[in-house]
C-alpha cells in the first residue's frame, strides 16, 4: 500500500464515499416508514380504538329489505351480516348482501355532482357543486307547467311519501317506481283472488308439501333468504316430517335441483297444469267448501287427460301430484318465475294461488298467510310501473311532452328490450337528471348527475314486501361517514324542495328528521306510557327492526263470478316456430340481480351454483337438441330474435327442455364501471314487447329465437370440470333395477377426451 | 492442469482494493443510520414528557391510554382528555399554548408511532395488560423519559423468550402471533 499514487487514492476516497452513502440508504430504505397516531379531538361516545362497533340497518341490494348489521372499526365498514333481530332474514345473508361492501367502495363511484358539456352520451361531465347542480334543476322545475316524470327504483317507507308529497308539489309532475324484476303479475293475482292489495306471506318454513310453479324461490323469488331459512326449517327443521318439494319449470333453477321431484312443463303451460290438479283435486271430493259446485262446473274442461296434451305432463303425474297435494296437511302452491312471465302470467298464477284456496291453507301455518298494509310508506303495489306504463312513457317522451326525467337508482335502459324505444325516448327528452351512485346506462345519458349515498351512508326505513305475516318496519341508518361528496336520495329531493319553497308541505331539512317523523306515528300506536319516543328511537336504531304481532284477518272468500271465469288461455309468443324455434328463458342470476351486481367483482367472480359458469353470458342448450344442431359446448352461437341478436358460446345443459335455450340476465353492461363494461350479453335487449295484458307486465319468458352457429369457439369459463365420470369411477353406484345398472355403465364408459388446444 | 492464480490475482488487486473499501463503506454507512440517524426517538409535534406525567405526577399509564386493558391497540389519549387538565394545569407554558391551539382548532395531534410492529404481527394489548405483563416490560422506563424512545428491540426473540419464561399457552405457536 505504500506506493498509493494520487490517481489510486482519489479512486479509494471515491469508491469508500459511494459506499457510505449506499450503505446509509439501505438502511434508511429498510426502516419502517413513519406512522402517526391521530386521536380524535373529542371521540364519538363509546369508540375505542381496535374494537369493533356493530350497527344495525337495512340491506339496499334487493328489493327483499333484510336486515343487516354491518361491523365497522375507526369509522370505516368492515364486513355486512344478516342483522339476527330482523324476522326476514334472522341473521342470515345472501352473496349479493355480503357484496354491499364492494357498493360502498366501488372505485366507479361518482364522487360529486356533475353537469353535462356538450353532447350526450360521450361521457364529458365536469364536476360542480352541490349548491349549483341543485339549482341548475330546480331552476328547470321551477317553470309552471313544466312536465316533469320522476323515476325511482322501488322505494319504500319515508322516501316513498316523501317522493310522493315532492311529486304532488311540482304539479304537472308524475311519480313511477319502476324495477325490473317486481312481480306485478303475483300482485295482480292476488288482488282478483282475495282482493289483497299486499303479497301474502308464504309458510314455507311449516309446509309439509310445497308445489313451486317456476318461482325460484331459493335464488332471487320476492325473499330468497327467508325463503332459504324456512326450506331449511322444513326439510331439516327437527321433529317435524320432511317437506316433499316438487318444482315445475322448463330450466332446472337452483330451487329445482333442490326439489324431490323436477316436472319439466311446456312454457306457459303451468298455469294449465295447476287448473287440472284442481280439478283432480275436486273430481277426488277432497274440497267440500261451499263453493265447490261453482270450481267443478269452472274446471269442467281441465281433466288431466285433456291438460297432459297441452302441457306435455303425463296425465298419470298429473293425478299423482293432485293426490300427494291434497292429502299432505299443509300443503302450499307457489308461483312465479317462469311460469309467471308469459301472456297468460296473472291467469296462471291466479290458477297456482287457488290450489291454496283448495286445500284450505289460507290463513293456516304452513300455507298462504295475508300480510297487513305496511306502516309506514305508501301502499306496497301504489305507482309501480309495468311494462306498458314504460313503454307508454317512452312514447310520450318521444312526442316531446316530458320536459324533466328525474331518476333516482334505476336502470331502465339497460333493463328494457330495446322494442320498449326507451333509448329514443331520452334523446327526446330536454332534462334528465339522474341521482344514481354509478354512471349505469341511463345515467350515462343525463345532463345533470346528483350523485346519492349508498345505502350505507344514507338514513331510511323500510317495510319489508311481501312481509312476515305481521307488521315488520326496519330502519335504515349510516354505518359510515359518507366517502364522497355525495347525498342520500332524500336530501337531495329535500335540497330541491327547499330550492322550489316547498316548505308548507315539507317541512324537513335533513332526511334524517323526515325519518324520525315517520316513526313517530309508529311509536303511537304502542300502548300510551310505554316510554317516551327518543327512547322508543334509541331502542329502534339498536336493535335495527320493530314489530307488532298483529295478523290481518285470514278470511278468504273468493267470488263466483272469479271462479266462473277461471281460466288460462294459451300463451303468445313472439316469432314464427319455423324462422325462431326455441323459447328464450332468461333468468335472473344469484348474483347480478336484475344487472345490477355486475360492476361488483366478488359477484363476477362466483360461479353460477348450476353450470359453474364464471363471468360473461352464455346459452344452456339440452344435449340432444345441440346434438341435432350439431353443436359443442363452448361453440359461439348468435341468438337472434326478430328484436335483435347476441352472441353467447353455448353450455351444454341436460336439465333444460330441448325447445328451451336459457341465458342469465345481468351482463352485457355498456356502462357501470369497469368490472361490468364489455363482458357477456344482455338477454332482455333482443326480449319481444309481448305483456300479461292484465298486469301489463312484460312477458319475458314469451320471445322465440333462433340459434345459428357463428363457426367460432369462445368456451365459457368454468369451475367445475366434468359433470360425468368419465370412467373414473370415483363414485360407485349400485341399484336393483338393470336399467339403472345400465345407466351407470354407460355413463362410466365414455371415455375422458382431451380437446386439441 | 496446474494453474496459478497468481498472475488473476495481481491483474485485480487494484480493483479488489476498491470493491473492499466501497464494502467497508458500505457496512459504515449502514451503521451510521442505524445508530446515528436512528428513528427511536423521533421529534414529535408537541414536546409531550413522559417522565413529566408519569414519573414525577404518577399518573397511571391506563390512566390516558385507557384502551390498553379492552382493546387490541392502547390508544393515544383523544385531546379532550388533555385538555381535561390542561383548561387549568401549566396553561402558561408554551408546549400548552401548542395543544390548546390544537383543541381550538380542533385539529387531531399528528403523533409519531414509537412503538410500531409490521403488520404481519398480531398483537394486542388487552391480553398482555390483562395478564399483569407491566407496560415497561416492551416499553422500558417511560416513566423516566422525557422523550420517549424505543428501547426494547421488538423483535420476535423478545416475544418468544417472554412467551417461553412464562409458559404461555400455545406461546411459540407460528398462529398465535402471524394470523
Amino acid at each position: 500500500m505504500a506506493n498509493v499514487d494520487r490517481r489510486e487514492f482519489l479512486k479509494l476516497v471515491g469508491a469508500g464515499s459511494v459506499g457510505v452513502g449506499a450503505g446509509y440508504l439501505l438502511a434508511e430504505s429498510i426502516k419502517h416508514p413513519v406512522e402517526h397516531l391521530i386521536p380524535y379531538s373529542v371521540p364519538p361516545e363509546e369508540f375505542s380504538p381496535g374494537i369493533a362497533t356493530w350497527y344495525n340497518s337495512v340491506c339496499g341490494m334487493c328489493p327483499a329489505g333484510c336486515g343487516i348489521s354491518v361491523r365497522t372499526r375507526e369509522g370505516r365498514a368492515k364486513k355486512i351480516e344478516g342483522n339476527p333481530a330482523h324476522p326476514v332474514n334472522q341473521g342470515r345473508l345472501c352473496a349479493l348482501g355480503q357484496a354491499g361492501l364492494q357498493t360502498l367502495y366501488n372505485p366507479d363511484r361518482i364522487t360529486a355532482p356533475m353537469l353535462l358539456q356538450g353532447k350526450r352520451g360521450n361521457d364529458a361531465f365536469v364536476e360542480t357543486t352541490w349548491k349549483e347542480g341543485l339549482a341548475n334543476v330546480s331552476g328547470r322545475l321551477g317553470v309552471p307547467g313544466v312536465a316533469t316524470v320522476v323515476l325511482s327504483q322501488g322505494v319504500r317507507g319515508q322516501l316513498a311519501n316523501l317522493l310522493e308529497l315532492f311529486t304532488a308539489e311540482l304539479g304537472s309532475a308524475e311519480l313511477l317506481h319502476y324495477d325490473f324484476a317486481h312481480p306485478h303479475t303475483l300482485y295482480a293475482a292476488n288482488e282478483r283472488l282475495f282482493g289483497q292489495q299486499q303479497l301474502p306471506y308464504y309458510d314455507i318454513a311449516n309446509t309439509r308439501y310445497l308445489m313451486s310453479f317456476g318461482a325460484d324461490f331459493l335464488n332471487n323469488w320476492l325473499s330468497p333468504v327467508h325463503h332459504s331459512l324456512g326450506f331449511g326449517h322444513s326439510r331439516q327443521g327437527g321433529d317435524a316430517q320432511r317437506l316433499r318439494f316438487v318444482q315445475i319449470e322448463p330450466k332446472m333453477s337452483i330451487s329445482g335441483a333442490a326439489a324431490d321431484e323436477w316436472v319439466a312443463a311446456r312454457p306457459g303451460s303451468e298455469g294449465v297444469l295447476a287448473l287440472g290438479i284442481a280439478h283432480q283435486i275436486l273430481a277426488g271430493g277432497r274440497y267440500s267448501g261451499s263453493d265447490a259446485d261453482d270450481w267443478t262446473a269452472a274446471l269442467a274442461d281441465y281433466s288431466p287427460e285433456l291438460v297432459a296434451e297441452q302441457s306435455g305432463v303425463a296425465a298419470a303425474t298429473i293425478v299423482r301430484l293432485a293426490d300427494e297435494f291434497a292429502q299432505a296437511k299443509p300443503a302450499l302452491a307457489i308461483g312465479g318465475g317462469s311460469a309467471a312471465n308469459n301472456s297468460n302470467g296473472t291467469d296462471t298464477l291466479v290458477a297456482v294461488t287457488a290450489l291454496n284456496y283448495l286445500v284450505g291453507n289460507i290463513g293456516q301455518a304452513g300455507g298462504l298467510i295475508f300480510n297487513p298494509d305496511p306502516v309506514t310508506g305508501p301502499s306496497a303495489s301504489s305507482r309501480r310501473a309495468n311494462y306498458e306504463v314504460m313503454r307508454d312513457l317512452a312514447e310520450a317522451a318521444q312526442q316531446g311532452v316530458v320536459d324533466v326525467l328525474i331518476v333516482n337508482n334505476t336502470n331502465p335502459l339497460f333493463t328494457l328490450p330495446t322494442a320498449a324505444g326507451f333509448k329514443e325516448a331520452l334523446a327526446s327528452i330536454p332534462l334528465i337528471v339522474s341521482l344514481s351512485s354509478f354512471m349505469d346506462e341511463t345515467t350515462a345519458m343525463a345532463d345533470v348527475i346528483l350523485p346519492s349515498h349508498t345505502y350505507l351512508e344514507s338514513w331510511g326505513d323500510d317495510v319489508p314486501q311481501p312481509g312476515v305475516g305481521f307488521s315488520v318496519a326496519a330502519v335504515s341508518q349510516p354505518v359510515v361517514a359518507p366517502l364522497y361528496n355525495t347525498r342520500s336520495t332524500g336530501d337531495i329531493l329535500l335540497g330541491l324542495a327547499s330550492n322550489l319553497g316547498f316548505r308548507d308541505a315539507i317541512p324537513w331539512t335533513t332526511m334524517e328528521e323526515c325519518i324520525k317523523d315517520g316513526w313517530r306515528e309508529i311509536h303511537a300506536r304502542g300502548e300510551p306510557g310505554s316510554g317516551d319516543f327518543d327512547s322508543f328511537w334509541h331502542d329502534v336504531l339498536q336493535s335495527g327492526v320493530w314489530g307488532e304481532d298483529v295478523r290481518q284477518q285470514q278470511d278468504a272468500t273468493v267470488s263466483k263470478e272469479v271462479i266462473d271465469n277461471i281460466g288460462v288461455a294459451a300463451p303468445e309468443f313472439a316469432g314464427d316456430v319455423g324462422d325462431y324455434p326455441f323459447v328464450l328463458h332468461p333468468f335472473m342470476s344469484t348474483s347480478m340481480y336484475d344487472g345490477r351486481g355486475a360492476n361488483l367483482p366478488w359477484m363476477q367472480e362466483l360461479p353460477d351454483p348450476i353450470t359453474s359458469v364464471v363471468y360473461g353470458s352464455w346459452l344452456e342448450m339440452n344435449p340432444a337438441t345441440a346434438d341435432k344442431m350439431g353443436l359443442q359446448d363452448g361453440d359461439l352461437v348468435q341468438v337472434a330474435s326478430m328484436q335483435g341478436s347476441v352472441e353467447v358460446p353455448v353450455v351444454i345443459f341436460p336439465a333444460i327442455m330441448p325447445d328451451v335455450v336459457a341465458m342469465p340476465i345481468g351482463q352485457g353492461h355498456e356502462s357501470l364501471g369497469r368490472y361490468a363494461r364489455n363482458r357477456g350479453a344482455n338477454p332482455i335487449q333482443i326480449l319481444a314487447p309481448v305483456t300479461d295484458p292484465v298486469s301489463g307486465a312484460l312477458a319475458t319468458g314469451a320471445t322465440r329465437v333462433s340459434v345459428v352457429a357463428t363457426g367460432r369457439r369462445a368456451p365459457a369459463v368454468k369451475t367445475g370440470g366434468e359433470s360425468r365420470q368419465l370412467g373414473r369411477d370415483i363414485v360407485r353406484f349400485t341399484s336393483t333395477t338393470s336399467d339403472a345398472t345400465e345407466h351407470s355403465a354407460k355413463l362410466n364408459s365414455i371415455p375422458i377426451s382431451v380437446e386439441p388446444a | 492442469m496446474n494453474v496459478s492464480i497468481v498472475p488473476t490475482l495481481r491483474v485485480l488487486r487494484p480493483a479488489a482494493t476498491v470493491a473492499l473499501v466501497g464494502l467497508i463503506g458500505i457496512i459504515a454507512g449502514f451503521y451510521a443510520n442505524a445508530t446515528l440517524f436512528t428513528d427511536t426517538s423521533p421529534e414529535q409535534p408537541i414536546a409531550f414528557s413522559h417522565k413529566i406525567h408519569a414519573g414525577d405526577n404518577e399518573v397511571p399509564c391506563l390512566y390516558c391510554h385507557v384502551q390498553a386493558r379492552r382493546s387490541i391497540s392502547a390508544g393515544v389519549p383523544s385531546v379532550n382528555k388533555c385538555m381535561g387538565c390542561h383548561l387549568e394545569v401549566a396553561t402558561d407554558r408554551p408546549q400548552i399554548r401548542l395543544l390548546a391551539n390544537y383543541w381550538d382548532t380542533k385539529e387531531p395531534i399528528p403523533w409519531i408511532k414509537v412503538h410500531d410492529l409490521p403488520d404481519f404481527v398480531h398483537f394486542t394489548h388487552k391480553r398482555h395488560v390483562q395478564a399483569g405483563i407491566e407496560c415497561q416490560t416492551c416499553h422500558g422506563p417511560v416513566e423516566t423519559m422525557a422523550v420517549v424512545s424505543r428501547e426494547a428491540p421488538l423483535k420476535m426473540g423478545l416475544c418468544l423468550n417472554c412467551h417461553k419464561d412464562n409458559a404461555v399457552e400455545n406461546g411459540t405457536d407460528c398462529w398465535t402471533c402471524h394470523k
